[in-house]
């Protein structure tokens, strides 16, 4: 019957039914919703087409009139059940639907209809809101307004389930200031999650994730929880840690990881510590979104903290994270998270590292730097950086070949920042490489790329490649330093160490220090142009208010000290000058006289390559420095609390009286 | 898990006799078993536990007016749920989808394997009923876009749509995709999903039980002879053979 399947054919038309959708008749609507529903349910193309054609506002229209009509309850109700059911769906893991249903208002309708003496009616209306508030596009819930506040407790203490799964779920969309948690808190709203708890699996699970809501990083509310029913609170949540469904477990086992992440007293127990390790390791296994989250959790445990790292490593957990991330067909968020474990993983411990490189997965996590996903991108450098922390396999020069380098100075170019960022720090690790094999990264074009950045618009790709430029230099040969100058060139050495972050100021005086640190002739080059850079060095040194600025730049004219009469007199120069918003004395009296020990040993070693012996000018600065109270002020600190610079104060008071009996 | 140990029968003192297996007579087993005491609301709970799960929804109401065992969801559900299984297994896939969206729509829109495989079978359907042109036209509209989304779904689209390709689809590599499994397998993800959606487990707990039996009955004989139980559907406890 090839013409009845036709006419059907044509009845499903998108344009038909939204014909039909408008109709006067209620049956010929109702039909249309149906199908309307019945078609996009689990289709995400076919909502994205419906929304694209203005469906949505016709489908909340009758909503709007089903609700404020009901000619007949029956026929109404199936046409409010529907719609609403039409609307949940649209807002179901498409951005664009949540936009869609919001916009054309649903939101009032949908909360108006709660009150609905129809069970069916409320339990789809429910469901729809859910839908909506668990995507971020919903509005925050106000909590502060009383009124919301008390239609809240009225959907937490309803007896229909899908109804305080609701309450739930808004608590877990919007509570996400300290006021929030304050408020709700102080509402008793605890209490009756926890009661919720002891629900059917879907009321556990909604409330598990709200409690986790509440609870994040909220010492005072942490406390509150822990304090209720004499502790019961908290092990009903460590029973639930052992429940049958997976989700439940790996729910409780997350809201545990805020309770230890803020305080830690909570998260001591080592029998505990073990069990959420041994779980989350367990439920990497899951299927699904459940298996998709593991990873971040287990990730989320153990940042930071070396005694779960150390639990972590022994459970086999790295083993298990290696052996998931060689299966094929690995969904990109799967992949992310299992990277980012591996990353905290290798964090902190070496024996993490080697067993990482036993493995043989190093080279997976290098070919995922090419991976579709930034994020994954992203997460693939922050292994690669926390694995090449490893000193021994950088001693080796075991990162150092093109294998490794040219990937990523290829991410260097790549269109997302925390890429670019990320990327960097794995370089700024293993250029270090002790091994001399620095050669093989300018060869890549390498240094070209971190100069590009270090004059980027954004200040943390700036950071971060004056980072790698000075690693790079450190103990690197004399010609390899020339490379590097060349390339970076005086004038943005100058500006670098006059940038207005304090921070990249550091790391631009550092990469001088370590520029310096190779004798004489590493100090030359540092003096073409009329030294300026010298000159821009004293000047933060004199002017910046930034303690570690100041440090590098002692540090730096200190090793500049180390070089012939002209360098030393050009550091005299500076380090005499007053500092701007000092006292109107000089920097180096200001560093010598201040609280902080690190400056005042910086200071002192500066001093002791200024008066070492054996140079002709030597005794003529002894007498300048005496003559503006520094050797005065050396003396006073003969009993420095500071044991360095006490050590140091000796050394330089030595040379001097040396000096002043070979003159005699 | 005090099942587990009722039929273990608490065997204290079993450990010594490591070498020669112990005798227990039919007397003392049964002292044993009627010192366990099991209470019968639990036993209650797990026949309605079974009638539910199975979808025996009249005799699951005369059981519970009979024994006053509240079951722990709404009867009238499991009418709903076995129509919708029902409709599958009967190639009636479009009403199925229909019926688990009625019954509740966030199902299939955050389910989306079973969404999936509720379509392979339609379009298995309309393979098997020699409508090509609708299975062509089905499969790139409707399955298509759920390949693009995921790779495990495109392989399994392959499969379905090579049937396509054989004359005589009942000899070919993916023929078992036509058998009769293939619609119970979807019949019985749908079941599940619907009983998930109600907080609820998916498979019986007697079932399981009697698994355990089988279990512990074996580890018991390494160590004894005692009255076993040999036939399930009649428990009957038979003599232990002399040693």
């Amino acid at each position: 019957m090839p013409s009845t399947a036709a006419a059907a054919a044509a009845a499903n038309q998108p344009d038909e039914l939204i014909r039909r959708l408008r109709s006067g008749d209620g049956a010929v609507k109702l039909k249309a919703l149906r199908e309307l529903k019945n078609q996009i349910i689990g289709n995400r193309t076919k909502k994205l087409s419906y929304i694209k054609l203005g469906t949505v506002p016709d489908v909340v229209g009758v909503l709007a009139s089903s609700v404020s009509i009901d000619p007949d309850p029956g026929s109404g109700s199936s046409l409010i059940v529907e719609s609403a059911a039409i609307i949940g769906s649209f807002a179901c893991g498409v951005d664009a639907g949540v936009k869609a249903v919001l916009e054309a208002g649903a939101f009032p309708h949908l909360f108006r209809i709660l009150s609905n003496p129809n069970e069916k009616v409320v339990d789809t209306t429910a469901r729809s809101l859910r839908m909506i508030f668990q995507s971020r596009l919903a509005p925050k819930y106000d909590f502060s307004k009383n009124e919301n506040a008390d239609c809240l407790f009225s959907l937490l203490n309803s007896d229909n389930e899908n109804v305080t799964g609701l309450g739930a779920s808004i608590i877990t969309h919007s509570c996400k200031t300290i006021a929030d948690q304050k408020i709700l808190s102080s509402a008793g709203v605890l209490q009756r999650l926890i009661t919720l708890l002891n629900g059917s699996l879907y009321q556990r699970e909604a409330s598990l994730e709200a409690l986790t809501a509440m609870l994040s990083s909220n010492s005072a509310v942490i406390s509150n929880f822990v304090d209720l029913d004499n502790g019961r609170a908290l092990s009903s949540l460590i029973n639930l840690m052992e429940d049958k469904s997976p989700r439940t477990r790996l729910l409780a086992i997350t809201c545990l990881i805020v309770i230890g992440r803020t305080c830690s007293s909570y998260l001591q127990d080592i029998e505990l510590k073990n069990k959420l390790i041994l779980i989350l390791v367990e439920l990497l296994e899951e299927p699904d979104r459940v298996g998709d989250e593991v990873p971040f959790a287990l990730a989320n445990l153990i940042v930071d903290r070396e005694d779960l790292q150390r639990l972590a490593f022994e459970a086999n957990a790295l083993d298990k994270l290696c052996n998931f991330l060689q299966r094929e067909t690995l969904q990109p968020k799967r992949f992310e998270g299992l990277l980012l474990a591996i990353a905290e993983l290798c964090s902190r411990l070496e024996s993490c590292r080697s067993k990482f490189f036993s493995l043989k997965v190093l080279n997976l996590v290098i070919n995922s730097l090419k991976h579709d996903a930034a994020d994954v991108r992203t997460v693939a450098c922050i292994c690669l950086r926390n694995v090449t922390r490893s000193v021994k396999k950088l001693s080796a020069g075991y990162f150092m070949n093109e294998m490794v380098v040219d990937p990523l100075i290829q991410l260097l170019h790549d269109s997302s920042n925390s890429v670019q960022v990320a990327a960097l720090s794995v370089i700024s690790n293993i250029v270090v490489d002790f091994a001399n094999r620095k050669s093989i990264f300018l060869r890549c074009g390498g240094i070209k790329e971190l100069v590009r950045l270090s004059q980027s618009m954004d200040p943390t790709l700036r950071l971060n490649a004056v980072l790698a430029l000075k690693n790079f230099v450190f103990l690197a040969d004399n010609s390899s330093k020339e490379c590097v100058l060349a390339e970076l060139t005086v004038s943005t050495l100058v500006s670098l160490i006059c940038d207005p972050e304090p921070k990249v100021q550091e790391q631009a005086l550092a990469f001088v220090r370590n520029i310096l640190e190779s004798g004489i002739d590493s100090i030359e080059p540092v003096f073409t142009e009329d030294g300026i850079i010298i000159n821009a060095v004293g000047r933060q040194v004199r002017n910046a208010l930034d303690l570690n600025v100041c440090l590098e730049g002692i540090y730096a004219l200190g090793n500049v000290a180390t070089g012939n009469e002209l360098h030393k007199e050009a550091v005299m120069h500076q380090i005499l000058e007053p500092q701007v918003n000092g006292p109107s004395q000089s920097v180096l009296m200001n560093f010598l006289q201040g609280n902080n020990s690190q400056l005042r040993v910086g200071a002192i070693w500066c001093l002791i390559n200024l008066t070492y012996p054996d140079g002709p000018g030597t005794s003529s600065r002894i007498a300048r420095l005496r003559d503006a109270g520094v050797i005065g002020q050396l003396k006073k600190l003969a009993d420095d609390p500071c044991l360095d610079a006490k050590f140091r104060v000796k050394t330089a008071l030595a040379q001097c009286a040396n000096n002043n009996s070979c003159a005699k | 898990m005090s099942l587990f140990w009722i039929v273990l029968g608490q065997p204290g003192g079993l450990e010594e006799m490591a070498t020669s297996k112990k005798l227990i007579t039919r007397e003392e087993w049964e002292k044993k078993l009627s010192d366990v005491k099991i209470r019968k609301e639990d036993m209650n709970k797990l026949v309605m536990d079974f009638l539910v799960m199975e979808g025996y929804v009249e005799a699951a109401e005369k059981f519970r007016v009979e024994s006053g065992t509240e079951p722990d969801i709404d009867l009238a559900t499991i009418t709903d749920r076995m129509a919708a299984k029902k409709a599958v297994q009967c190639g009636n896939v479009e009403d199925a989808i229909e019926k688990v969206n009625d019954f509740n729509p966030e199902i299939l829109d955050t389910n989306p394997q079973l969404f999936f495989h509720l379509q392979q079978q339609r379009l298995i359907e309309l393979i098997r009923d020699g409508k090509v042109e609708e299975a062509l036209e089905f499969a790139q509209e409707e399955l298509a876009p759920r390949g693009e989304e995921n790779q495990s779904f495109l392989e399994e689209l392959e499969r379905t749509v090579a049937l396509l390709a054989f004359e005589d689809v009942s000899n070919c590599p993916v023929g078992d995709l036509l058998d009769m499994s293939q619609r119970l397998k979807t019949a019985s993800e749908v079941d599940a999903a619907i009983l998930a959606s109600q907080s609820h487990e998916k498979d019986p707990k007697l079932p399981s039980l009697l698994k355990m039996l089988i279990w512990a009955q074996s580890q018991l004989d390494e160590k004894a002879a005692y009255p076993r139980i040999n036939n399930l559907s009649t428990a009957t406890l038979e003599d232990p053979r002399d040693l």
